[in-house]
């Protein structure tokens, strides 16, 4: 099954069992439903689905203000970078409802535009740089278990909440992975346990943790990975614990923001590990071509990686 | 002189009016940790939309919310001690001014952010759609607010989703310190209205009765019709003064935007302005001069019992 087909199946079934439930967004309901995103979306007894104008500032606003009555609803948008328009009622409108932990549930779902080749608006593709203005509680979805978890626990559940889906993944077939562990809040994944490396994947940058844990594997070098799926404050601990173990630490990130999500998690590494080798595998910006149309994924030298675990 | 009116409305003009003198005169003494917009001027479609609220109705509020909040939680004191930031403030301390809004009285959001609370509003009347409530959401903007490309949206929105909202234009032809014709081009408002097929109505004159007979009209029109309506009214932000400029006989103006107001004092008959900009000097075509200067006088007393020692 492919990405978008799971993430989609998992939404429908969510808001299909949910009464008196909003959905709204742009094209939620018409066209390719933001790319299968929103296909087929149902809602539960005296829920409604609309098909928004094109008004981010004002559609960021209309889920607090339903939140403020008491009704709950879901915010579909084509693209995270849209959401700038809405930051405003990021910070302040929600910075004024939190205070009073409301019962009622909103979610914007956004699509991070990271497929390649769409230019300028791909710059922005660090999903925890809007979490991080307001202490947003935000979740990243990479594949099919995070999915799953995290759309069932938070994809409706009292209070304010962002999650990010990975436009390049989604006509990508899922990798076959299983949780060794995950936290209650469902920020912290762990898909493997082994001695030889700690893998730590932020932002959307599983998929390249998961070929290198393959690739390792090849060298008979069994790897611990994991995924952070927030930027909120997270307790690391168990990432710690096994980086203590390993010795070895690997840190993927995809993101092209300046402030990077891993940063907080290495100073506790620092504080807390005396480890044999720290690696990051994060974006260079030698030249101005990272704004231009291109590839976009994330540059991995596999093979440097394992030399350096291996020796 | 229609002397039928309610005596209770016109007592609610001047307990606003004298208890933002008071605030005023506590401004003055700099007794606040916290910025305030007072809204001398603005009493009187603060207490026509108390009036005319339904149970069910929720009112969204702007920084400059002084008005609302009194005319809506009825004593002075819980806001007071807002402003001071104790913790038997209306909002607990957590809020201070230009956010204080008050759930049990229906305020049920305020914004400091210019055009913020717009489609919060939406989002409230989008909920009371659901939960199939025969409510209206007001919501206070102005002149400076409707310039955001919230104010388009949100109206847009409520048309779009047939939804009850009363957006209140307070146009007091000022956004901080400059004037509409020294920041931007006229708008036309009743054409704008009329162009998203929105309701439209433009009051002035500070007649607190007269609102309130439009204002209720205008509520059984959103209730029946399910369309949203704008309802645009002309205010002086009064406490205004001016400054010695050199080679300017009239001096500067200084229009009261936030802070004291440092030329305006507290006075038995707290009228400001002899002219129809001052909601309370219009309340001279309904009453008595002696009826009025009675009640200001008991009201001004009753007030100064409520603070205390505050």
């Amino acid at each position: 099954m492919k990405y978008i087909q799971r993430v989609n199946e998992l939404i429908v079934g969510r808001t299909s069992a949910t009464e008196n439930l909003v959905l709204f967004g742009q094209n939620i309901a018409a066209g390719s439903c933001l790319s299968g995103l929103t296909r087929n979306l149902k809602v539960g007894k005296g829920g409604l689905i609309i098909n928004t104008q094109n008004s981010e500032n004002t559609l960021a606003g209309l889920g607090f203000g339903m939140m403020l009555d008491g009704v709950s609803s879901v915010f579909f948008m084509k693209q995270l970078d849209f959401l700038l328009l809405g930051i405003d009622q990021l910070t302040h409108t929600y910075n004024f409802i939190r205070r009073n932990r409301p019962n009622a549930s909103y979610t914007i779902v956004c699509i991070v535009s990271d497929l390649g080749y769409h230019g300028l608006q791909s710059s922005f593709n660090n999903f925890g740089d809007l979490c991080s203005i307001a202490r947003i509680q935000g979740f990243t979805i990479t594949n099919a278990v995070d999915a799953e978890a995290i759309i069932n626990t938070h994809l409706v559940a009292p209070g304010f909440r962002i999650i990010g889906v990975s436009q390049r993944l989604f006509g990508k077939e899922l990798p076959e992975v299983k949780e060794v562990y995950s936290n209650t809040e469902k920020t912290l994944f762990q898909y493997t346990e082994g001695d030889g490396a700690t893998i730590a994947c932020f932002n959307l940058s599983f998929p390249y943790g998961l070929e290198l844990h393959s690739k390792l594997k090849e060298r008979k070098i069994e790897s611990s990975l994991f995924s952070v799926n927030s930027v909120t404050p997270i307790n690391w601990d168990k990432l710690i614990v096994n980086a203590k173990k390993t010795k070895k630490l690997v840190v993927l990130d995809d993101s092209k923001s300046e402030n990077l999500s891993y940063d907080n998690f290495l100073a506790d590494v620092a504080d807390e590990c005396d480890l044999k080798s720290i690696i990051v595998v994060k974006r260079k910006f030698d030249d101005a071509r990272w704004l231009y149309p291109n590839a976009d994924e994330l540059p991995v030298d596999y093979g440097a990686i394992v030399s350096k675990i291996s020796s | 002189m229609e002397r039928n009116q309610d005596i209770k409305i016109a007592r609610e003009i001047i307990r606003l009016r004298l208890s933002q003198l008071l605030i005023n005169e506590k401004y003055k003494a700099n007794a606040f940790k916290i910025p305030i917009h007072i809204a001398i001027g603005h009493e009187a479609i603060a207490v026509a939309i108390d009036v005319i609220m339904g149970k069910k109705d929720l009112l969204v509020c702007t920084h400059r919310n002084m008005h609302y909040n009194l005319a809506r939680t009825k004593f002075i004191k819980p806001i007071l001690d807002e402003y001071f930031l104790k913790k038997d403030g209306l909002a607990r301390a957590e809020l201070g001014s230009m956010n204080l809004a008050n759930e049990k009285k229906n305020i049920v959001y305020t914004s400091s952010i210019l055009g913020n609370n717009l489609p919060v509003a939406a989002g409230l009347a989008l909920g009371q759609k659901v939960k199939h409530n025969n409510a209206i959401v007001i919501v206070q903007t102005g002149d400076g607010a409707m310039e955001e490309g919230t104010f388009y949206e949100s109206l847009l929105c409520m048309k779009s989703n047939s939804l009850a909202g009363l957006v209140i234009v307070e146009n007091n032809e000022w956004s901080m310190h400059t004037r509409i014709s020294e920041r931007r081009t006229a708008i036309n408002l009743s054409k704008f209205a009329e162009s998203l097929g929105v309701g439209y109505k433009k009051l002035r004159g500070n007649d607190v009765y007269r609102y309130i007979n439009e204002l209720k009209t205008i509520r059984k029109h959103i209730l029946k019709n399910k369309i949203p309506f704008v309802f645009e009214v002309d205010i002086v932000t009064l406490g205004g003064w001016y400054v010695e400029v050199e080679g300017n006989i009239k001096g500067r103006f200084i229009h009261p935007h936030a802070g004291p107001l440092s030329k305006t004092n507290i006075e038995e008959w707290p009228e400001i302005e002899h002219s129809s900009t001052d909601p309370v000097f219009v309340l001279n075509k309904h009453f008595q001069k002696d009826t009025l200067k009675a009640a200001a006088k008991k009201i001004l007393k009753d007030i100064k019992a409520e603070i205390g020692g505050n």
